[in-house]
């Protein structure tokens, strides 16, 4: 029988989580819902990442405590702009479809909330992703889209932008 | 059309622009339309900012020879989002509505298009900031609005998100 999503617990990320999130990040089913193409791109957003565990805005979702998703709160360095957050989520590719993203992500926002005193949580989805219908589930709402923001291959990918209001 | 005032002149940003930058986003006016709020945030983000003359993607106005203006391509590192790039825009409040954002923007965008191959460029800005009307003259159009975004003492505000296709 297969693991649920409902045994997860949580911690903060470790330094030592990152290798694990490049690994995840290297698989080209993931990858391409991410603006990075090869290795040196990943190792860059991965430092990135991880380094927001400094402020505890960086999570880990354990699931018989392995790793099985991260989720991450880039939390805004200016006061104006410190009530909105941008986010990221990952999930491993063998564990999708098993409802650990929508569990996770329920964390995050009640994560942010609680402890950033975030307002508004916002994200960045590539055309074609799933993961928007998971998004629109949790009544995350589009407020615009950006028709070219991916370029391979001479063609264009768009990305949409949706945000949440977690004070309801 | 506002005529560009005689003197004016566009040269690449030097790091010695630096202090110009920072004494412009450190007055109200201007600093009402940007994210920064206090000194430390504004030096972070004029280090930011000016950091991009090392790559030759920032341009700067000046007027009989002392800066005025400075804009700024926001190169990304990532190839599957490199063909296009974030922007910013400022003009000494002293110097404004005298066609020097517009020969900014002008220039901006044939660098950005000659030199670095770019195929859109956008910009954020804050609900109710004038500089709209000189992106709608340069073909930029509106391609997201996130409500509150902004919050200081006279509440929310909108960011509106422009691009232009080069």
């Amino acid at each position: 029988m297969q693991e649920s999503a409902s045994s997860l617990t949580y911690r903060i990320t470790q330094p030592e989580d990152a290798p694990l999130l490049s690994n995840w990040l290297t698989d080209p089913k993931i990858l391409q819902w991410f603006p990075m193409c090869d290795a040196r791109e990943i190792e860059d957003a991965v430092r990135i990442w991880v380094g927001y565990c400094k402020i505890g805005s960086a999570i880990t979702a354990l699931m018989q405590g392995e790793p099985c998703g991260m989720a991450n709160l880039y939390i805004q360095p200016y006061k104006k702009q410190a009530h909105t957050c941008l986010f990221s989520i990952i999930v491993k590719e063998e564990l999708r479809g098993r409802g650990i993203g929508a569990q996770l992500l329920e964390y995050l926002m009640q994560y942010a909330k609680e402890k950033f005193h975030i307002e508004i949580l916002h994200l960045e989805v590539y055309e074609g992703n799933p993961a928007k219908r998971l998004y629109e589930r949790l009544g995350f709402k589009e407020f615009g889209c950006q028709t070219k923001f991916i370029k391979e291959e001479g063609r264009y990918k768009a990305k949409f932008l949706m945000q949440k209001y977690l004070l309801g | 059309m506002v005529q560009e005032p005689a003197g004016l002149d566009i040269r690449y940003t030097y790091v010695t622009d630096t202090p110009y930058l920072r004494q412009w986003l450190l007055q109200p006016e201007v600093q009402k339309w940007f994210p920064v709020s206090e000194e430390k945030e504004i030096e972070d983000a004029v280090q930011c900012w000016i950091g991009f003359s090392r790559y030759s993607s920032s341009i700067t106005a000046t007027l009989d020879a002392e800066p005025c203006g400075v804009a700024t391509l926001f190169l990304m590192p990532y190839r599957k989002v490199a063909h296009h790039c974030l922007f910013k825009l400022v003009v000494n409040p002293k110097h404004q509505r005298k066609g020097i954002g517009s020969a900014l923007l002008k220039n901006l965008k044939h660098l950005a298009k000659n030199y670095f191959h770019l195929d859109l460029m956008h910009i954020e800005v804050y609900e109710g900031n004038p500089v709209v009307h000189l992106l709608l003259k340069h073909d930029f159009h509106e391609f997201a609005r996130q409500e509150r975004f902004v919050k200081d003492q006279s509440g929310y505000r909108a960011r509106i998100l422009y691009e232009s296709f080069l």
